[in-house]
């Protein structure tokens, strides 16, 4: 554990600053780790992950013995000393070749991991094709209905775009949209699509299916060079060049986040108040922009009661003043009859 | 007129611009981000994986492009900059969001009336010189009374009044209040979080401390003093007993923890270095009368080197 510093000076100050926790975060610092056995495909791979990733990475390229799934506190210190929220750890066993964990850290706490293993690896260098900017935003591509239905695979999503574009931002410069990383899953097989699920669900009970982890599909990553093309229309014509590096990945050991600490990262800043009005956030009834720009809003009026209505007065229509002395006189008893009677009257008018 | 070559021109335009799925692609423009929930086309998949993932990427991509190009634009020194919707996925922090900074005292008098903050500029007009000048700090204006060259000195002043230096004292007055301000602010936000780490409440456990060793230290152990009014009886520790059944986890955690402190060497005999039969400490101070090792390697040192010198 670090001890907690007390700036001395103004520029420690900023940089501590620039540490604290913020309402709307910046992109994820990724360190790429090195394993004590990492081997060539995953030390390229990890390398081009990290060209991808700049310059929001830091490689730490010396044989470091981490094993994430065993031990997270030399993972916990790297965060908390670089302020980076996300590892790339690269390791290769005899048990696991090639393999890369992903680790997200919440707080300087780990929050999730995800271990991926390299069947195939393309290098950039293979592509003689143009090459994206670096620290210019990819697109993402998901291809798979897996993505939005088995809980892993959420998860490598929500990972995936963690890592590449996690960032909330407001407005974006069409023309530097250069490149997009898509990621493809092979067929789902039928253990797992949503047809027949409840045989698999079946399976499950009696106990004859496969090991989770081999019926999960492969991911193919890929990443592509966007060309825009004239079309004639506003919106251009997308031509895509593979650009490097491709990967194709097998899922295994995974860990998921903690219930309480899913809670509070989930957590939202509570809006401003304009960026309620602008209809942010909950949604807004009754209003709506219209072309010119303009705020609109629509009013509901309760039913409009005429008989309460007051028009002339004349003193042909007055009550007589006789009626009105006879309430006046009556019992305190019957009084609430009388005002009861006449509300009733006054509903029904 | 004939328009039917217009449309057709149109059609053809728009056909290659659009995609044709079965179900729709989400679209995150938030993130970037198109997903595709079709089911992979098993035999294109086998027969041709590239050519295959690289068509589903082109339509998801040009998908997302339609919906980037459609969005409202703002002007920039760099271009027009296309507005992004808030994203609709959920991802994670990285760290856990900042927590409201507690309010000072005068903050919270202030947010009780309804004052309303004015930010105070750093710089001033100043008049006599025609320039703007610093409020506080170099060259200050706060400081000005302390460097006029004339004073107007009241009738029944003293003998040794010095109105540079009243000045200058009221003004070390004035912030060494706000220091203390500032001290007594930072002391109640720590209070307010619930940390019993801040000085005062530590003082105040330790007078508590003081006092319940005063009362029974009497030869009587407390018992024939004098009671104040209202003073509290003693409470003394109780005796705590671990269950007579514990699970299996428990106790085996219990006794692993005892092997653990056997094993461990003892911090005091790691403080004095040695194996228990000689104090290394002890001796190098005596060796060399309290100057420590390196005084005594610097020594024996100077004596080899004199001896060359012979």
């Amino acid at each position: 554990m670090l001890r907690t510093i007390k700036p001395k000076n103004a520029r420690s100050k900023r940089a501590l600053q620039a540490r604290e926790p913020k309402e709307v975060e910046g992109p994820r610092t990724a360190i790429f780790v090195r394993g004590t056995h990492a081997g060539d495909k995953v030390q390229n791979a990890m390398k081009e992950l990290m060209a991808l990733k700049r310059p929001h990475a830091i490689s730490f390229s010396k044989k470091n013995a981490v094993r994430p799934f065993e031990d997270t506190s030399s993972l916990e210190f790297w965060a908390q000393k670089n302020d980076a929220s996300l590892f790339v750890v690269g390791q290769s066993t005899k048990k696991r070749p090639g393999g890369m964990t992903f680790v997200r850290m919440f707080d300087n706490r780990v929050f999730d991991m995800l271990e991926v293993g390299i069947e195939d690896f393309v290098s950039m260098q293979e592509f003689k094709t143009p090459k994206s900017t670096p620290g210019h935003k990819p697109l993402m591509h998901f291809a798979s209905e897996l993505f939005t239905t088995h809980p892993r695979l959420v998860q490598l999503k929500s990972f995936l775009l963690s890592f590449f574009n996690g960032e909330e931002i407001d407005g974006i410069h069409l023309a530097g949209l250069g490149h997009v990383v898509s990621v493809t899953l092979g067929p789902t097989p039928p253990s797992l699509s949503s047809t027949t699920s409840a045989t698999a669900t079946l399976g499950a009970i009696t106990g004859d299916v496969q090991p989770q982890g081999e019926a999960l599909p492969k991911v193919h990553i890929r990443s592509y060079t966007i060309r825009l093309l004239a079309s004639g229309t506003r919106v251009p014509r997308v031509e895509l060049t593979p650009m490097g590096p491709s990967l194709d990945l097998v899922l295994r050991r995974h860990q998921d986040a903690d219930p309480e600490l899913l809670k509070q990262a989930l957590r939202r800043p509570k809006l401003k108040k304009q960026d309620v009005e602008k209809g942010l956030g909950k949604k807004q009834k009754n209003l709506e922009v219209d072309e010119m720009g303009d705020l609109r809003g629509k009013i509901h009026v309760a039913k409009q009661n005429l008989g309460k209505l007051q028009t002339r007065k004349m003193k042909g229509l007055k009550s007589s003043k006789e009626e009105s002395v006879d309430v006046d006189e009556d019992d305190e008893d019957d009084e609430g009859v009388y005002a009861d009677a006449g509300r009733k009257r006054r509903r029904t008018e | 007129m004939d328009v039917s070559e217009i449309l057709a021109e149109h059609a053809r335009k728009q056909q290659a611009i659009t995609v044709e799925k079965e179900i729709p692609l989400e679209v995150d423009a938030g993130f970037l981000t198109v997903t595709d929930t079709n089911p992979i086309d098993e035999e294109s998949y086998k027969v041709n994986l590239e050519e295959y993932i690289q068509s589903t990427a082109r339509d998801g991509v040009q998908v997302l492009i339609s919906a980037l190009f459609s969005l409202p634009t703002v002007p920039s020194p760099d271009g027009p900059l296309a507005q992004l919707p808030p994203p609709t996925t959920q991802l994670p922090r990285a760290k856990s969001l900042p927590k409201p900074k507690p309010l000072s005292k005068w903050e919270q008098f202030a947010k009780a009336k309804g004052i309303s903050h004015r930010k105070k500029d750093r710089k001033v007009w100043d008049e006599e010189k025609q320039q703007w000048v610093n409020r506080w700090g170099w060259k200050g204006t706060n400081k000005a009374g302390e460097e006029q060259w004339l004073t107007e000195v009241p009738q029944n002043a003293d003998i040794d009044h010095d109105p540079a230096k009243k000045a200058r004292e009221e003004r070390k007055a004035r912030v060494s209040k706000n220091e203390k301000q500032h001290e007594k602010n930072m002391l109640r936000a720590q209070r307010a979080q619930g940390s019993s780490s801040a000085p005062t409440d530590q003082r105040k456990r330790e007078i508590d401390r003081t006092l319940a060793t005063t009362r029974v230290s009497t030869a009587s152990m407390g018992r024939f003093d004098k009671k104040l009014e209202g003073e509290k009886k003693l409470k003394g520790v109780k005796r705590k007993f671990e269950a007579a059944e514990v699970s299996a986890d428990t106790e085996k955690l219990q006794n692993m923890s005892i092997l653990s402190k056997l094993d461990r060497e003892p911090a005091t005999k790691k403080a004095k270095g040695g194996d228990g039969v000689l104090n290394v400490r002890k001796a190098v101070r005596a060796a060399s009368k309290g100057k420590g090792s390196a005084a005594l390697a610097k020594e024996s040192g100077g004596k080899k080197g004199k001896k060359v010198k012979r």
